[in-house]
């Protein structure tokens, strides 16, 4: 469990149209899936947003860190 | 042959105008309460996150209370009230909203407890036979899904820090648990049984505690704070019996 005050951090994104791109508009940290919901509804609703995620900032994975393999892979 | 709805206060039943205006009534000026309960932790919530929650929580209330009494103007017989002369002297509450919540723990508490009651109510309108009320019970239930979200997460959160905090969690269950369980009215719903009969309101009494107890009990015994009440083959039911003697049922509350 994750002590309060430091939980994990959770990236939000959303659309505002159908047809446009998911855009990432700020992050939030909760102890789980559940409350990081909750929060990004609560924080970011100065939109009427069509559609909104959120995505737990350990699950995005740094394109520079592919690059970086991709050159290692090439030396 | 389907029944057909009631567009206007003029078109319910006689019987139906008295016990409505008193269940709007007591529905609005809890939801008032509530939400300028929540509002007080604005910026005190455990976390930043959870202070803005709070807030917006406190504003669907206050939105909720609104509309509410928006549906109150055009009953006859109903008290006068709005935002900007609400006073609590004689509103319909309950205990819990009487005054500022003691910590954030009985903040959760009366987010599963009140606000769950509440909202359980108000669901058993969503196909009321009065639109007035079915167009607004729609509008509410949509945001009170998130309020059930976040008690539930809190309420596992909190009980997981330590027996001290189920402690405080299960003193501020029992402190809320006969206002909250007794809201739904006697077992055949009392006052609210003619607004059922009438199709004003799909359920009241036992049949609504029971839908209420089925959401909370199963939330109650994962956060090992599992509160009065006896499992079996996936019915619940109290292990106490509510003090019916005390219950005030036109202010709907424990009279103490």
């Amino acid at each position: 469990m994750q002590t309060i005050g430091d939980e994990p951090v959770y990236e939000v994104f959303a659309r505002r149209a159908e047809g446009e791109p998911l855009r990432h508009v700020g992050s939030v940290a909760a102890p789980g899936d559940a409350l990081a919901r909750v929060y990004a509804r609560s924080i970011y609703d100065e939109e009427s947003w069509l559609e909104m995620y959120v995505v737990p900032r350990r699950a995005i994975i740094a394109v520079g860190d592919v690059r970086d393999e991709a050159v290692d892979a090439h030396a | 042959m389907s029944t057909p709805l009631l567009d206007r206060p003029s078109a319910l039943p006689g019987g139906c105008v008295s016990p409505l205006v008193d269940l709007v009534t007591a529905l609005a000026d809890n939801k008032h309460a509530l939400g300028l309960r929540y509002a007080e932790w604005c910026s005190s919530g455990p976390t930043i996150e959870a202070g803005v929650a709070a807030t917006a929580m406190a504003q669907d209330e206050l939105g909720h209370a609104r509309v509410l009494y928006g549906l109150l103007e055009e009953l006859p017989g109903a008290p006068r009230r709005s935002e900007h002369e609400w006073s609590a002297a004689d509103a319909r509450t309950v205990a819990c909203v009487d005054s500022p919540f003691a910590g954030w723990p009985h903040l959760i508490v009366a987010n599963v407890m009140l606000d769950r009651v509440l909202a359980t109510v108000l669901e058993a309108a969503l196909d009321s036979r009065y639109l007035p009320l079915r167009q607004r019970a729609r509008k509410i239930i949509e945001e009170e899904r998130y309020h059930a979200i976040h008690g539930q997460s809190w309420l596992a959160q909190l009980a997981a820090e330590g027996p001290e905090v189920r402690a405080e969690l299960a003193a501020a269950l029992r402190g809320d648990w006969s206002d909250a369980l007794c809201w739904f009215g006697p077992a055949d719903g009392g006052a609210l049984r003619v607004l059922v009969d009438a199709g004003v309101l799909g359920a009241a009494g036992d049949a609504l505690r029971a839908r209420f107890l089925a959401q909370l009990a199963p939330v109650l015994a994962a956060a090992g704070v599992p509160g009065p009440l006896l499992g079996a083959g996936g019915a619940w039911e109290l292990a106490e019996p509510l003090p019916w003697d005390r219950w005030d049922e036109r202010a709907r509350r424990i009279v103490r």
